[in-house]
């Protein structure tokens, strides 16, 4: 019986990055298929199966930190390193989709009449419901920050009422998104404005219940006892990224809502 | 030794039910007793039965997905001409 003399983990052997990597195969062929020969079959398999390699995975990593202990202080800390690393890439992925909008916004070409937006476009009015999912997703910040502070002090009931407030307040922005995608006079198909009014806001919208799942998780793993109010690391991580999709928001709201328009 | 130390710090600051009448127990101390065993199972087959079964799951529509995809590549690139 060998026991290890540092405090780093070395992991089990394990199969999710094989399957990972094979979902990743089915879903972007299962795409192609999908699109030239109207199938949808490889589509869903490798939504299934990247789903079953997330849902393995992350419950090993749970089972790795909470209920085997290898979560030590410099393991956290590449976490931590490695949260912010993650979310500093998708701040590029956005940036590309801020630059693609600024781009055409600012020099209208002729085909769209020289202004902004272009001939024909009725952007919807950002004082209305835009701005009430501002209002949502920046009191969402304010009670995940309650959820946290009461999670720190070992308030089990108040962190639990605020995370699911947090969460409330996530998927009343994805119903309220949703509707104004239904309602809008306007189509991704509607010239380089629609392009870049629904790829950006359709990519904050994925991520904003990409969080909503994420802190779900959280939930369901603080009405199980695992976190403590000293080491809650998934909470903390689920907290960065919600409030990296609110900033999303704000610039979206900012500058394709409010200016654009 | 490392590993049992981490565990006594992680039960110590464990937050303690005082909602009798809920659902909830703290059945993390459990947990810890399973995932700790000394029986060389890897993790991601640790947890029981069930574990097992949605790894070979798991496996067989990732492969067998896989063996498709090359499939349909394989038709997809010899066109069937039109009669």
């Amino acid at each position: 019986m060998t026991h290890q003399t540092h405090a780093y983990h070395m992991v089990n052997p394990s199969p999710w990055p094989l399957t990972g990597a094979l979902s990743a195969l089915l879903m972007t062929s299962g795409l192609t298929m999908w699109f030239h020969f109207n199938s949808s079959t490889l589509l869903i398999l490798g939504l299934l199966t990247n789903s079953l390699t997330m849902y393995q995975w992350w419950r090993d990593v749970v089972r790795e930190s909470t209920f085997q202990g290898h979560h030590t202080a410099v393991v956290q800390t590449g976490l931590r390193y490695g949260m912010i690393l993650f979310i500093l890439s998708e701040v590029l992925f956005f940036a590309g989709f801020f630059w693609a909008f600024y781009h055409s916004s600012l020099a209208p070409t002729p085909n769209l009449g020289g202004y902004w937006p272009p001939a024909g476009i009725n952007p919807l009015n950002p004082m209305e419901v835009p701005l009430l999912n501002t209002l949502v997703l920046l009191a969402s910040g304010v009670s995940i920050t309650w959820a946290h502070h009461s999670l720190m002090e070992g308030n089990r009931k108040h962190s639990l009422q605020a995370l699911l407030i947090t969460i409330s307040l996530g998927i009343y922005f994805t119903l309220l998104q949703t509707s104004e995608y239904l309602e809008a006079p306007f189509t991704i198909s509607d010239g380089i404005y629609g392009s870049t009014f629904f790829v950006a806001t359709g990519f904050h919208g994925l991520h904003v219940m990409i969080g909503s799942t994420f802190l779900t998780i959280c939930l369901l793993r603080q009405l199980k006892f695992h976190f403590t109010s000293k080491h809650h690391f998934g909470f903390e991580a689920a907290a960065w990224y919600w409030h990296f999709v609110d900033v999303v928001w704000l610039f979206l709201y900012i500058s394709i809502y409010w200016w654009g328009s | 030794m490392l590993r049992s130390l981490l565990v006594l710090r992680q039960i110590a600051q464990r937050t303690i039910s005082t909602a009798s009448r809920r659902h909830f127990e703290n059945k993390v101390p459990e947990k810890q007793k399973l995932f700790q065993e000394d029986n060389g199972i890897p993790v991601h087959l640790k947890g029981g039965v069930g574990d097992a079964l949605l790894y070979k799951a798991t496996m067989i529509l990732t492969v067998g997905g896989t063996a498709y995809a090359i499939y349909q590549l394989a038709m997809a690139s010899f066109p069937k001409k039109q009669a």
